[in-house]
């Protein structure tokens, strides 16, 4: 089934293109949490704002991207900025969310407490509120980031400029579905999403500790 | 710098006609009690107690000299200074502030906890690390235990030691403390309590104090505000005088139909004159102490060992009339009281015992007096001195 002599031969440009993969989703995450950590400070801050910028990242999750595509050609050309605005737009609805979850998670007495020894807004917003709200966004970062390495492949769709490993599965369904292509698109790309979500569930017991603390302090009798 | 060396920095807070409204749409959401044209003083290193029913407003007073909430009128002092031109974070790292649900921060240790307001002012890292551990020594957590410990591992009566030594950590002038020990369980508070009365001992901070518990207030308070629902100020006096004399029916009604026997937890053993009573001690001749006896209104004579430490009592019918006194003559005794003990607590003692007078020894366990039911009831009598009690027992002395 698997051609392995075709493997052997392309090792270097699959090695390229899962580069190209972790690349283009990296940005697209990277943007992503960008204006979502914004637009969620906004949200935060003036509560009546967070209705419509939450109902804003939804509407934008629904475009289906080969009509964004479509449209962004005639704009941004076949240039990688037609190959993220997508990425990062279905980005935005998980994270703004978990985000501004994980600051109206802050416990009030802990904020009365913050304000009442003398911080001020912008400390106790730094100090005090993304540490606790760092489970939920480190949450809403692994969810993001291991959907946006499945969505990379559609922007093989711009241009085989594109698509990372998804490449290799357009075009091996084009080649009238050649398994061994498909494949080499397929597993390396599934190998990156769970070494993402893995990275992801590290990096989080890492930066809070605390949290940790708390797990063993419930268990233990 | 230890806490003795730091503390005793204390300053005067004064409420000049301050109020507090609320527009009504904001009432019908909840908002915290309203304050009616409040004014009092609280002198600088003393604790001063607001107590009252929900809603009367005592929380809003509270974080009023904070400005957590900002007054619709008047103004409040600390040292003189109107708490409206100082600048809120400033002026709030500048004064101590507890509450009930403690609000630790649950992502920091809590060597780091207690370290948060000297960190706001930016003291070197080595000093606010030297703090924290001088604070929760004070506040009884070994610092090597518990120095780097999160929140989620503390009991709750932990967590509000940390809470207070965190309120202490850059040596306030002032205290705000809001229901602080309204989350843990009686035995617990009594300790917290206790403790606190124990560190305003040796720190004398100013202490704004906030419950709704009664027996709380005249436990912890130097000063009792009481207040009522609407935000008036019924009575602001020392907890011994809203017991005696309690300014209206609504502060009589307050403090409840057991006033009385509240002032018993006022007073101490010492501070009464205590009872002399017939004495003689093990192996003394029982004739002469007989005759002693009868020439006391009291009947019983008191047995004492040769260091002076009471064995029991014998009834003066029961004295032999010759030969020496012998330890098995004497009944059980009496409950021994100490300087220390309440009068509530000795009067439960007695109760218990069923008996109308207590001994009262020393530290060392030696006979300084007995103290009657009737002199406790004396003491309670409108307008006594507990100090000048002196029930005027004739007899000899022991």
């Amino acid at each position: 089934m698997i051609d392995w002599t075709w493997l052997a031969a392309h090792l270097g440009v699959i090695a390229y293109r899962t580069g190209q993969h972790v690349y283009l989703a990296g940005i697209g995450v990277g943007v992503g949490f960008a204006i979502s950590f914004a637009l969620a400070l906004v949200a935060a801050r003036y509560r009546a704002l967070y209705p419509p910028i939450s109902a804003l990242a939804g509407i934008l999750y629904t475009i289906p991207s080969l009509a964004l595509f479509a449209a962004l050609i005639s704009i941004t050309g076949f240039s990688v900025v037609t190959a993220e605005v997508p990425l990062v737009m279905y980005t935005l609805v998980i994270l703004v969310r978990n985000i501004v979850a994980g600051l109206d998670g802050v416990p009030r007495e802990v904020l009365e407490a913050a304000d009442g020894m003398g911080h001020t807004r912008r400390q106790r917003l730094w100090r005090v509120e993304l540490p606790l709200a760092l489970p939920l966004i480190v949450a809403g970062l692994r969810l993001a980031t291991v959907s946006t390495i499945g969505l990379v492949t559609i922007t093989g769709t711009i241009s085989d400029a594109f698509g990372g490993l998804g490449y290799f599965i357009l075009d091996g369904y084009h080649r009238g579905s050649f398994p061994t292509e498909m494949y080499a698109g397929a597993v390396p790309s599934i190998v990156l999403a769970l070494a993402a979500d893995f990275l992801f569930v590290r990096l989080q017991r890492r930066i809070t500790p605390w949290a940790r603390a708390r797990a063993l302090e419930a268990t233990s009798p | 710098m230890t806490a003795a060396q730091s503390g005793r920095r204390a300053a005067t807070v004064e409420y000049e006609h301050v109020s507090k409204s609320y527009a009504p749409a904001r009432l019908r959401r909840g908002a915290p009690g309203a304050v009616n044209d409040l004014s009092l003083a609280v002198p600088a290193g003393k604790i001063c107690v607001l107590v009252g029913p929900s809603g009367c407003g005592k929380t809003t007073s509270l974080k009023m000299v904070n400005r957590l909430i900002e007054p619709t009128g008047g103004r409040i002092l600390i040292d003189g200074v109107d708490v409206a031109r100082r600048d809120a974070t400033e002026l709030r790292r500048e004064i101590g502030y507890v509450i009930q649900q403690v609000g630790l921060f649950p992502h920091q240790t809590v060597g780091a906890n207690v370290a948060v307001v000297p960190r706001l002012l930016g003291w070197p890292a080595a000093r606010q690390r030297e703090r924290a551990e001088e604070l929760l020594a004070l506040v009884g957590l070994d610092p090597a235990l518990y120095r780097d410990r999160y929140p989620a591992q503390l009991s709750g009566g932990e967590r509000q030691r940390v809470g207070v030594a965190r309120a202490l950590a850059a040596d306030p002038p002032v205290m705000l403390m809001d229901e602080p020990f309204g989350a843990v369980d009686p035995i617990v508070r009594e300790r917290l309590q206790n403790e606190l009365l124990r560190l305003q001992a040796e720190l004398a901070k100013t202490i704004l104090f906030v419950t709704h518990d009664i027996d709380e207030a005249i436990k912890m308070g130097d000063l009792v505000a009481v207040m009522q629902v609407g935000g008036h100020l019924a009575q602001f006096a020392p907890p011994a005088e809203i017991l005696a004399a309690p300014a209206s029916e609504f502060v009589a009604d307050f403090v409840g139909a057991d006033r009385g026997l509240k002032r018993l937890s006022l007073t101490r053993v010492g501070e009464l004159a205590l009872q002399p009573v017939v004495t003689a001690r093990v192996g003394d001749p029982a004739g002469e102490a007989r005759a002693r006896t009868f020439a006391d209104p009291f009947p019983y004579l008191l047995l004492l060992d040769p260091g002076d430490h009471p064995i029991g009592w014998i009834n003066q019918h029961q004295v032999p009339a010759s030969g020496t006194l012998d330890a098995s003559l004497a009944t059980p005794m009496s409950p021994l009281l100490d300087r220390r003990t309440t009068l509530k607590d000795a009067l439960s003692m007695m109760l218990d015992a069923d008996v109308q007078t207590g001994i009262v020894v020393d530290r060392a366990g030696r006979l300084r007096g007995v103290l009657t039911v009737e002199a406790i009831a004396a003491a309670l009598r409108p307008g006594a001195d507990p100090g000048g009690i002196n029930a005027g027992a004739a007899g000899a002395g022991g």
